[in-house]
Formats: structure tokens, C-alpha cells, sequence
């Protein structure tokens, strides 16, 4: 192993990231400038097929729908997993490549007999084989979609590409991207219900006491569709008759953009936010776009109480948040310290648009540094120079395994003042 | 007929580059996977319990479509040294995956620009994801011992046994290497080097002054022989833990008499667990049949007239799942394929559990540390 470290982590102050500015962002937070840490959040963040939902699961959003991976050995190991979940048993097969099949492609003229041998196999026809197609396949330049097209007429059911194509992630259309867009894909055109709406973003629904349900009503919408709460292929294709799709994750716009064009239904974005003062703005400013008015102040007063309680009992706490969780990591350091905590550290990688909240948060807490999953340097991340009280996310618990860990990872997606609620009542379970 | 590398059930083993990290993991160096992410993520995550455990330098290379496709090899090379210089390390291991494997990287070129450029002594192991993790951990062994191994070192030390092949994926048990080696040390032995478990990278400069190796998984027979060529240091094949296998496996001496039984393992392990029932089998009238088979590298040197290796899943349910055998003792991950074995032949087959990490990713009796879950 390892002997004792004698460098210290790579970290920045939000002072001074916020002077650098978006368009000189330091190269150590820079994914391929450096060599990647294998760190909790560094898994999550950078392999599609990773924890929660990663391109494989993710592909199986579309009910009764199969998966089959086309791949060497090694990108279906940790797939295993995955089987062991309930909904994925028996939902998952491998094509597997062998060392001739990465350099030749012959693995390709094998897919539209393995498909059928799939779909004979199962007791009940799947809605759709999904084919999840890897680095190799990016490197060959497969044309998946003619490959696609000659399964799907040998076999008989709809089959699309999915692409675990790591190699992609900071491209323009990056895995997870893609992938929401494939579980979209086979919506066809169909009378529109001027009463639904759907939730596009996450692939397991908002949490249930979530008052954008509640609100949506007020307006008069009778159906609301979310995929995961889609309990068969026919309620998935009911998500046709939207009038109007709610974006809650900016990964699946390029999903709403081709729903938009194929089937005409228009689209709308919503951030997850937890700073209430913001989510009263953004949904004050959503009625206004659909024409009608929203009464949230009970769902916000609720929130605002979860805060104060908590404040009132802890004091000014340190927290130090990571980004492997259900949140913006810089958006809610800075609804923190807006609370009146104190947020020492966050662990997160850096995007653009993340100086929305850098450039707010250098202003009322410049000293709070920014540490990178992704460097190599954390390997000498040493926890005791740090004085959290508490820690948020997964990868956060990583590096301060003794100090008291509120994960927020569940699968099912706060959002609005209900996830503020949420969060605070769980940081609260936490200390006690 | 099944389309070829189909797989329904059984889902894929471990991989050569989770074996040859597993090799390398406690040596102190700097593990590269030459990847674009997946792979080092299913490694840490998945493969190598100790990651939550014990802090290894294990990196991802950080590959995008455009490194690869214009064969940036001098990005990885400035990569490495900016990190050399940051990590405590002593030496340096690329470990390679499927996106090399299809660019044909030039692992040569790339260990010599990266000793040049670091000044550490740097291996390549050349895996490809395609291969299941015996040929990882064979490879591995290799690089190290054609590496480090040093032909000066002094004379054999009296009494010292080296140990190949004891890595989280062929164990059952992270305590397995020290087990071994407590062991070998109650028995008399006053130096053991487990290569890769509890063992240093300068460990493996002394490869050349052990009396003996013993190889406990098929992996390392290579490494064995290899060391017998340079030095002349004798091998035997054994499973020092074989005891604590056996107390395992719920099946008494009298429900051997007159059985079929198969055991699927590792080579090494599945030949140790035949001798010592047949050996309990000794005083019963109609001794049992016992044949060994493997996912994995089955050696003839040590192999016995029926043994068999598996490659496709169709000949899992051809030789296993349809043959005749009254007890099949396997990884539990195999239990569904094997379905209703034995009766096609009248028999109703008992199966009994022997995990193999690089199957199932669990160790016998606990739940195994995984990230992912």
C-alpha cells in the first residue's frame, strides 16, 4: 500500500475559484487534464454504468422492457448487482465480446441471433430490447441503429441502442443524456390530453409527499406521468398524450428536444433548488408560463419551519457537503450558509454552470474550499484537519467516516420545498 | 445451438485487468487503469473489497473518445508525472482494458516513455477485458517477477517458502494470506513471502531466494515455473486453507459412497478439495467419482482424466446442468444454471455452496464490502 503521504490535497477557496472565473477554471479541476482518484464519487461520476442509476439500469426504465449488453466480460461484472434488485432479476443478458471480436466487430453479426435467442427464452415478449453498447463499440464506430433495425426484424420486438460510452462523458451528448433520450424513444404520436403532463429528469419518481404533485392540481392537471411510476408498457406509451413535459434535470433535455419535435409536445424547465426564497420564485414564475397561480405557501412554511427547528437546536453547525447526492452541491452549500451554517468544505467536480451559485457563495462564505473527487491528491486527504459536525453525501461519509453522514441519495427524488423539509428532518435523525 | 458468448444466466466473472490490479494493489505502487472510467469503477467498486479498506493508489487514466482515437499516449505520460510527483509511489503499473485493447496501444513505447519521464520503474500488463481474471493475475505476476525479482540478492534463505496466487478473488477471505502464512510459520518455515498479500514490492526482489513456492491457484503457475527456470526454486501446487474449506462444505463422508460428484472452482483448489474427500472416502465400499472443472485456466500438468474447462454458458448446461452427477459443489452463483441436474440420469442432485469471489464477488460465511451496494 501506500506509505504515508507527504503532499496535501489540491484544494481552492470559493474566493478564489469565483476570481478565476468560469473561463479560467484551474486545471486541476479539469477531469482530462489529470489522472482520475478513484474515489466514491469519482465511480458515480465517472463510469455510466456505475451506482444508482447508471446507463444499465437507466435503460431499463421502459417497463417489461430486457437489456442486452454487448460487451467484453469486464463492462457486464458489476451488472450482477444490479440483478439482485427487485424489478431487475431476469432482465439482463450478455453478448460477451471475445479478444477478436474488439479489433474485427464480428460480435455485430452475431446481435440479431442472440436477440432472439433472448426474446424465445423469456416466458412473456419484452416490450423493447434495449442493447447496451460500450467503449469498444465507440472506437469501432458501430452504426448501432442499422444493427438495431436487423435484430428488431429477425426478432420481431422493438430494439434500440443505449451507449455506455465512457469515453463520451464530456462530450456533447454524454451517456446519460443519450440513454433518456433511448427510453423516450418509443413514444409515438397520439392525441393530445390537455389534463397530463409528464415528469422527464430521474428515472424513479419525486418523493410522494413532493407538492409539485399537489401544486400541478391546483392547475387543473388531472395525470401526471413519471416513467418509473409507469407500471405497464401501456401507461409508458400513454406519456405520448402530455399536453406539456416538465424538465427536472438538465440531462434530459435532449429527451424533451425529441419529444418536442417528433411528437409535438412542448417542454419546460425545472431546477431542484433548496433555497426556499428561490423555489417561491421558480414557481411562482412556472404558474405564470402555464397561465395559472399556485398556492404554496403551506408546503413552504413547512420548510421554513424543518430550517429554523433545526437551527434553533444545532446552532451554526460546520457541514461539509459532496456532490454524490440529491443536490447541486454549490446550490446547497449556499442555501446553507444563507441558513446560517458554516460550510468548511465541498467535494465536487466543477461545470460552468455551477458559477451561478459560486459567484453568490463567494460573497457570504469566500473561505469555503473546494476539494475535487477526481484528484489524484485526495488519496491524501487527511479528515482530521477538517472541522465538519456533519456531512452530506455519500462521497462526503468517504472522507469523514467517524463524523455523523446524512447520504440524501435515495432513489426517490426530493425536489422543492419537500426536499428541503426532507433534508432537515434527516440531518436532524442524524445528530440525535 | 446458442449464439456464441451468450449469456442468460450466468452472469461475467471477474476480469483480467481486476485480476492483475489485485496483484498489485498492496505493492505501494501507482495503478493506472488505462481506461476511460468504467473499468477502474467496477475494480474498486466491485472487484477489490480492500478498497474500502486499506488507500491504494488506483487511478483511472481518464481516457475520452479523442485520446484514444488519435493514440495520445504522451497525455497519459504527462498525466503520470504530474501524479508521480504528487504520490508517494514506488513504482508504476499501466493496466490495460478494452480501449487499448482496440487501439492496439503499444504497451512497450508507453512503459519506456513512462520510466524515462518518472524515473520509477514502470510495468504494463497487457489485459484487455475480454479475458476472465486468472489471466490478469498470470500476467501480472509475471511483469513483477520479470521486474523486480533480482538475480544478486544473496543466497536461499534456510526455511523460506514464497506463496503465488493468494489474491481477494481466488480466497475466502481477506485474512486468507495471513492465515497462510501464520501457518507455514507454525510449521517451521521462518520467512514467508504471500507475493501481493501482505507482501511489499521489495519483497519481490528476494523471489530468487526462496527454498521453495507454493502456487495455490492456477493463475500463478506460470510465475512458479517461470522462477524455476531463473533461479531453480522448486514449486508445489497446495490450498494451505483447504481445512477450512472443507469445514465449509455441509456433506459427510458416508453421503460420498458411490457418488458423481463435481467440483467447479479454481484448478488449484478444486484438485485439493477431490484429494481430501477422496481421502475421507478411503474405508467406503464404492469409492466416489470426483471430477474438477473450471471457468478458468485448468493446467494439464496437475489435471485428471475427466476434468474439464467451461467456456460458454451452453456448455455449462450441456456438462453440468445435463450430466450425471449426483453432488455439484460451486460457487452459489451457479445453483440456477445447474437447474434440475442429475435428472435426465434419474438422480436428484444435491448442490452444496463453495464460494469463489471471482464469480459471485462473496467471500464464504460474510457479506462482501462493496461500494455498489
Amino acid at each position: 500500500m501506500i506509505s504515508e503521504p507527504y503532499r496535501e490535497p489540491y484544494s481552492i477557496s470559493i474566493r478564489e475559484l469565483n476570481e478565476s472565473g468560469p473561463d479560467n477554471i484551474p486545471r486541476e479541476l479539469v477531469p482530462a487534464s489529470q489522472l482520475i482518484y478513484s474515489s466514491p464519487a469519482t465511480l458515480a461520476f465517472n463510469s455510466p454504468g456505475a451506482t444508482g442509476f447508471g446507463v444499465k439500469r437507466a435503460g431499463l426504465a421502459v417497463p417489461d422492457s430486457v437489456m442486452l449488453l454487448v460487451a467484453p466480460g469486464c463492462c457486464g461484472r458489476n451488472t450482477k448487482l444490479l440483478s439482485e434488485i427487485q424489478g431487475y432479476e431476469d432482465r439482463f443478458f450478455f453478448l460477451l465480446m471475445d479478444e477478436s471480436d474488439i479489433v474485427n466487430g464480428d460480435h455485430l453479426a452475431r446481435v440479431p441471433d442472440a436477440v432472439c435467442e433472448v426474446v424465445d427464452y423469456l416466458d412473456k415478449k419484452p416490450s423493447v430490447v434495449m442493447i447496451c453498447a460500450t467503449c469498444v463499440d465507440a472506437l469501432l464506430g458501430t452504426d448501432w441503429d442499422r444493427v438495431c433495425r436487423k435484430a428488431e426484424e429477425a426478432s420481431g420486438v422493438p430494439v434500440r441502442p443505449c451507449y455506455m460510452y465512457a469515453l463520451t462523458r464530456e462530450g456533447r451528448k454524454p451517456p446519460m443524456v443519450l440513454v433518456r433520450k433511448a427510453v423516450y424513444s418509443l413514444l409515438e404520436p397520439a392525441k393530445r390530453d390537455p389534463r397530463t403532463v409528464n415528469i422527464l429528469g430521474y428515472f424513479s419518481p419525486l418523493t410522494d409527499d413532493c407538492e409539485l404533485y399537489g401544486l400541478l392540481k391546483q392547475a387543473g392537471v388531472k395525470k401526471i406521468n413519471e416513467i418509473s411510476r409507469c407500471e405497464d408498457y401501456e401507461s409508458y406509451l400513454g406519456m405520448s398524450r402530455a399536453n406539456f413535459n416538465i424538465v427536472l434535470n438538465h440531462e434530459a433535455r435532449t429527451a424533451a428536444d425529441d419529444l418536442a419535435k417528433r411528437l409535438n409536445i412542448p417542454y419546460l424547465e425545472l431546477t431542484r433548488l433548496y433555497q426556499i426564497d428561490k423555489i417561491a420564485n421558480q414557481y411562482s414564475a412556472f404558474a405564470g408560463s402555464i397561465g395559472a397561480s399556485f398556492d404554496d405557501s403551506e408546503y413552504r412554511e413547512r420548510a421554513e419551519k424543518a430550517v429554523s427547528g433545526f437551527r434553533d437546536k444545532y446552532g451554526s453547525i460546520s457541514i461539509a457537503v459532496g456532490e454524490m447526492l440529491n443536490a447541486n452541491a454549490f446550490e446547497l452549500s449556499l442555501a446553507l450558509v444563507k441558513y446560517g451554517f458554516k460550510v468548511p468544505e465541498i467535494y465536487s467536480n466543477i461545470s460552468r454552470e455551477d458559477y451561478v451559485y459560486i459567484r453568490h457563495l463567494a460573497e457570504i462564505s469566500p473561505e469555503t474550499r473546494l476539494f475535487t473527487n477526481l484528484s489524484p491528491t485526495m488519496l491524501c486527504y487527511d479528515c482530521s484537519r477538517s472541522d465538519a459536525d456533519l456531512t452530506l453525501g455519500k462521497d462526503a461519509e468517504y472522507y469523514h467516516p467517524d463524523c455523523p453522514n446524512v447520504p440524501w441519495n435515495e432513489e426517490k427524488q426530493p425536489f422543492g420545498y419537500s426536499g428541503v423539509t426532507g433534508l432537515f428532518e434527516k440531518m436532524t435523525e442524524a445528530l440525535a | 445451438m446458442s449464439v456464441k458468448g451468450l449469456h442468460k444466466i450466468i452472469y461475467p466473472f471477474a476480469p483480467d485487468q481486476s485480476g492483475a490490479a489485485a496483484v498489485l494493489y498492496e505493492l505501494g505502487g501507482m495503478i493506472i487503469i488505462c481506461d476511460a472510467g468504467g473499468c477502474a469503477g467496477n475494480i474498486c467498486g466491485f472487484d477489490e473489497p480492500r478498497w474500502l479498506q486499506t488507500k491504494s493508489a488506483v487511478f483511472s487514466a481518464g481516457l475520452r473518445d479523442m485520446d484514444a482515437i488519435l493514440g495520445r499516449d504522451d497525455l497519459m505520460i504527462e498525466k503520470i508525472v504530474k501524479a508521480s510527483d504528487k504520490i508517494d509511489a514506488k513504482f508504476v503499473a499501466i493496466i490495460g482494458t478494452p480501449v487499448p485493447a482496440t487501439i492496439a496501444t503499444d504497451y512497450k513505447a508507453l512503459r519506456r516513455m513512462a520510466e524515462k519521464r518518472t524515473g520509477m520503474p514502470v510495468i504494463t500488463v497487457d489485459s484487455n477485458g475480454a479475458l476472465w481474471y486468472d489471466s490478469g493475475i498470470e500476467k501480472a505476476y509475471m511483469e513483477c517477477f520479470r521486474k523486480f525479482a533480482s538475480d544478486d540478492n544473496g543466497a536461499v534463505i534456510p526455511r523460506s517458502v514464497g506463496v503465488i496466487g493468494v489474491t481477494p478473488l481466488d480466497s475466502d477471505s481477506l485474512t486468507a494470506g495471513k492465515r497462510i502464512a501464520d501457518a507455514l510459520t507454525a510449521s517451521g518455515t521462518e520467512r514467508v513471502i504471500c507475493y501481493g498479500a501482505g507482501s511489499s514490492f521489495e519483497d519481490f526482489a528476494d523471489a530468487g531466494r526462496m527454498e521453495k513456492n507454493i502456487v495455490v491457484a492456477a493463475a500463478g503457475l506460470r510465475a512458479a515455473r517461470y522462477l524455476k527456470d531463473r533461479f531453480g526454486t522448486p514449486y508445489e501446487c497446495a490450498d494451505p486453507l483447504i481445512g477450512d474449506v472443507r469445514a465449509g462444505i455441509d456433506l459427510s463422508a458416508e453421503e460420498l459412497e458411490g457418488k458423481r460428484i463435481l467440483i467447479i472452482h479454481q484448478q488449484i483448489r478444486a484438485n485439493a478439495l477431490r484429494e481430501v474427500l477422496l481421502q475421507e472416502a478411503e474405508g467406503l465400499i464404492e469409492k466416489p467419482q470426483i471430477t474438477a472443472a473450471s471457468w478458468f485456466m485448468m493446467d494439464e500438468e496437475i489435471s485428471e482424466k475427466g476434468d474439464f474447462r467451461i467456456r460458454e454458458e451452453s456448455d455449462f448446461f450441456e456438462l453440468v446442468g445435463n450430466g450425471d452427477w449426483d453432488i455439484i459443489i460451486a460457487d452459489g452463483s451457479f445453483r440456477r444454471a445447474s437447474g434440475d441436474f442429475g435428472e435426465k440420469h434419474g438422480k436428484h442432485g444435491k448442490f452444496i455452496e463453495l464460494p469463489h469471489f471471482a464469480v459471485s464477488g462473496q467471500f464464504a460465511g460474510e457479506e462482501s464490502v462493496k461500494y455498489y451496494t
